[in-house]
């Protein structure tokens, strides 16, 4: 079974060329999964695809950052691979969305593109799985398996049977047909590859806190001593986004069981912000590896995939996930349940609710919150994901309900396991 | 481990949090006085109601509109039950408040969901107004039906008085310059739905007015008022307006202590919906489930069945308290939790329509604890529907228009109409379920529903949608002194 990782390509857009880019696009919103672009449906293993266009934009110094298109997906085993499958899938429909970038070939080749992707990938550290293991083609016939079985179940009568009994139906049911029969063997493991690699990553970071700790501990708490300084005077932007942000942003909203979020700024002024960014960012990656594992970020159980990208060396962070229900239900728990973890990263972007020691305050300022998440997100019309019915919690219910079939269960826990049903 | 450990930070932090914005200890008290009386009560003593949707033809209309009937509009103070005949209270749109004088940088105080309304693309699609639900069928608010500025609510101790009243506003239209778009009747004030069920049990009791020791229900007023702290401690977004526009000082003052003019303090917005219900398709439906192999209708199945939908027996029993039968006397309690005892839905269906309409304890975060709670404070409505259209006798099959005025209100639309709307009721995902949006007002033409596993569901399915939208709109309800502003404002 492959484990997840997560593909981004950062490519500069000549400004003259934004027009035509802009009509790729279109064409290629219209439909992510099937086009003659890229069509992320026909991509083995990808679970969500994006493509964004930011526009150019003013840096806090005043220079300019240029226009950039970006690609991004979570996909099945490592990402290069994936990358040549994309290169291979979409052909020269990349010459059109490529086709606008700075130094782009002029006589595209299947070696060229690739070529020209592959120096345009951008490491990125913190990345949240929901899931680590589980690919589109087992959350979608773990699908398929409920489907079959809720249909099956509405034709049975198993008046007065046992939780213990009733089970041991639907097992001989999945045992007779043969299209199922595949849900009784357990899961694939994860490959041993990955696990090894994640097991001394693991221990990097205690290993290397047990080295450097004289050092990184003091450092950490000066630095934290100093964001406490500089939070004393750090100007909150409040007020509501413009009215016509919204609704562009709401009218791509709240098709799917899930949506795409995109958000993104400009780290604060000054060195303490950035050197509080680049060393958090890996943390949040480590944790999200180590210890975010169990379908939850944190508490947050409704997120598919996340991603922290550092931009234009460090003076921007975007932020992108797939979250199940609506933006105002993902905010919510985002206040609810895991502030302090927003306020840990965000509070670093310019004009974040006012923090107190990074991680008191910020996003528990509920509306100033939800205005600055609206405010700094942007459009993502190229949006694609492998399962677009189902949440997170179905899919890990879908899951329990496959492992439910292998092995002896008391009569409570066959209670439990039909209650999946 | 490192994840408890990580928990147990993030609750702390939260504690911290309230201790660091130095959260007011006592939640101040209601001022009564200058609240909408329908704001702190039903008006159960006043059985007869109409509301006429108006339109005003400008300020020189509006104003002196509004003037005339300032002191009749009812406040929250405690009534003397006996005396009390007659109600009228008051509410607006955005294009109302602008008719009166108010000017595009003021409105921008209030919130977004107000300020685009109950109707768009997106809204639509979010609150399930699609199909014969979409707003250009409705019959008012939406594209094809006038722009509407108020909402007058009228209620009266006697139809003979709610006729009276009802004449003497229409003189005083022509005499002011408002038209009367429409006026939405209501039935005789019954507990009873046209489905068969005792409704609007489960309301929340406002700190610092309602004097209750329920620990579930007491939420704070910032959730019904604004210019009061919310469930967040906070104050929610609302017009501060200038001094220079209130010379007079008939606004109050900022309760969070800035020099300007809260508009909105002790006003509220006031979602309004004409829910249209299908008795005989939803009777149809049950008898269909319910048929015994032989073809023949079972009752007590369907009676069964019905309730399972709802999570409520008739009487407004709880099936959490009240599995098996109807249980009178467990028709009025309401401080059960469904988290300890029923985690599966074993008693009261995890899909059930209170069940996700109020789920109490049983969603995340750590279902069945305070912290549960806690974010079930953030979706609380206060309920003001009145039914509409005559009931249907047991047996019978007509066409006719019956349903629910659905009135709820709230300081907050996203996060608690709009927010219960999308995601408890009509998300088919709710709280891990699958393809099942609410049984009974789930905006499904093909929904499915599974009943308490017994101990495996038979679901129901192919469901239609029994509940159609044909009126809706978002208004604002202001508090005495806001009216009496509004009355005076010269734009």
């Amino acid at each position: 079974m492959p484990h997840q990782e997560a593909l981004t390509i950062i490519a500069p857009v000549a400004e003259e060329r934004e027009p035509e880019l802009a009509e790729v696009m279109r064409a290629l919103a219209a439909n992510p999964a099937q086009n003659d672009v890229l069509a992320f449906g026909a991509l083995p293993g990808c679970h969500f695809g994006r493509v964004l266009h930011l526009p150019a934009s003013t840096d806090l110094s005043g220079q300019k950052i240029g226009p950039q298109l970006m690609l991004l997906s979570d996909c099945d085993g490592s990402a290069e691979v994936h990358l040549r499958q994309l290169v291979a899938v979409a052909g020269d429909g990349l010459d059109r969305l490529f086709g606008s970038c700075v130094d782009y070939p002029r006589q595209p080749s299947p070696e060229n593109r690739l070529a020209f992707l592959q120096k345009r990938v951008q490491p990125v550290k913190a990345v949240y799985v929901h899931r680590q293991g589980r690919g589109v083609e087992q959350i979608r016939r773990e699908a398929e398996l409920r489907k079959a079985l809720v249909t099956w179940l509405a034709e049975q009568r198993f008046q007065g049977l046992s939780a213990i009994a009733i089970r041991a139906q639907i097992i001989a049911h999945v045992r007779a047909s043969g299209p199922l029969r595949w849900a009784l063997e357990p899961a694939e493991g994860i490959d041993a590859g990955y696990r090894l690699r994640n097991a001394l990553d693991a221990l990097a970071l205690p290993l290397g806190l047990a080295a450097l700790g004289p050092v990184v501990v003091p450092a950490a708490l000066l630095l934290l001593l100093l964001i406490r300084l500089q939070e004393q005077t750090d100007s909150m932007q409040s007020g509501r986004p413009a009215p016509e942000l919204v609704r562009t942003l709401t009218e791509l909203e709240d098709f799917a069981a899930h949506n795409g979020f995109t958000a993104g700024g400009y780290v604060k002024p000054g060195w303490v912000r950035r050197a509080a960014v680049s060393s958090l960012l890996p943390l949040i990656g480590w944790g999200s590896r180590h210890l975010f594992t169990r379908d939850s970020l944190a508490g947050v159980k409704s997120i598919h995939f996340a991603r922290w990208v550092p931009m234009d060396n460090g003076r921007r962070v975007v932020f992108c996930s797939n979250y199940d229900g609506s933006l105002e239900s993902y905010n919510n728990d985002f206040i609810d349940l895991v502030a302090w973890g927003l306020n840990l990263i965000f509070s670093n972007g310019l004009g974040y609710p006012s923090t107190r020691w990074l991680v008191f305050g910020g996003a528990r300022y509920e509306q100033e919150f939800k205005n600055f998440l609206r405010r700094h997100q942007f459009p993502t019309p190229v949006w694609y994901s492998a399962y677009p019915h189902l949440s997170a919690r179905n899919i890990e219910r879908n899951a329990g309900l496959r492992t439910g079939l292998q092995g002896h269960m008391t009569e409570q826990k066959a209670q439990a396991w039909l209650s999946l049903l | 481990m490192a994840i408890a450990a990580i928990d147990t930070f993030a609750r702390l932090a939260r504690k911290v949090d309230s201790l660091m914005r130095g959260l007011p200890v006592q939640t101040p008290a209601v001022e009564a006085e200058d609240v909408q009386g329908l704001v702190l009560r039903g008006y159960g003593n006043l059985p007869y109601a109409l509301y006429p949707l108006l339109r005003f033809t400008g300020p020189k209309s509006a104003g002196p509109w509004l003037k005339r009937y300032l002191a009749r509009i009812a406040r929250g103070r405690p009534h003397e039950a006996g005396a009390q005949t007659e109600a009228f209270q008051i509410a607006f749109t955005p294009a109302g408040l602008t008719a009166l004088g108010m000017n595009a940088d003021e409105l921008h105080g209030f919130s977004t969901e107000f300020l685009s309304g109950m109707v768009g693309p997106h809204r639509s699609r979010f609150l399930g107004d699609v199909d014969e639900s979409a707003p250009e069928h409705w019959r008012w608010g939406g594209p094809k039906t006038d722009e509407v500025h108020a909402l007058l609510m009228v209620f009266a101790k006697t139809e003979a008085r709610l006729s009276e009243l009802q004449a003497e506003l229409r003189q005083s239209y022509v005499a002011h310059g408002v038209s009367e778009i429409s006026v939405l009747d209501t039935a005789e004030l019954s507990r009873t739905e046209h489905f068969g069920f005792v409704d609007g049990i489960s309301q929340p009791a406002i700190d610092g007015y309602h004097s209750t020791d329920s620990h579930l229900h007491k939420i704070k007023p910032g959730e019904f008022l604004l210019g009061y702290p919310n469930e967040y401690g906070l104050f929610t977004e609302r017009p501060l307006l200038n001094g220079t526009r209130d010379p007079r000082g008939i606004l109050p003052l900022d309760a969070q202590g800035s020099p300007q003019r809260d508009f909105g303090r002790n006003g509220t917005y006031l979602v309004l919906r004409q829910l249209r219900q299908n008795v005989p398709l939803f009777r149809e439906t049950l008898d269909k489930l319910t048929r015994r192999a032989d073809g023949s209708s079972n009752k007590e199945a369907q009676a069964y069945l019905a309730a399972q939908m709802v999570g409520r027996w008739p009487s407004g029993a709880s099936l959490f308290e009240a599995p098996h039968a109807d249980d009178v006397s467990k028709a009025h309690s309401n401080e059960f939790r469904y988290q300890a005892l029923d985690p599966v839905g074993a008693r009261c269906p995890i899909g059930s329509h209170v069940r996700r309409a109020n789920p109490r304890d049983a969603l995340p975060p750590h279902e069945g604890t305070e912290y549960s709670l806690d974010v079930n404070r953030h979706h609380r409505l206060l309920r003001r529907g009145r039914v509409y259209g005559n009931a249907l006798p047991e047996g019978q099959v007509d066409n006719a228009d019956r349903g629910l005025m659905f009135v709820a209100i709230n300081g907050n639309i996203s996060r608690q109409f709009e927010f219960i709307q999308h995601s408890w009721l009509n998300d088919p995902r709710f709280n891990g379920l699958s393809g099942q949006a609410d049984p009974i007002v789930g905006a499904s033409n093909d929904n499915q529903f599974a009943p308490s596993p017994k101990p495996v569901s038979a679901y129901c399915t192919g469901l239609p949608r029994f509940v159609t939208v044909t009126g809706g709109g978002y208004f604002f309800m202001p508090g005495i002194r806001a009216l009496r502003f509004l009355s005076e404002l010269t734009p």
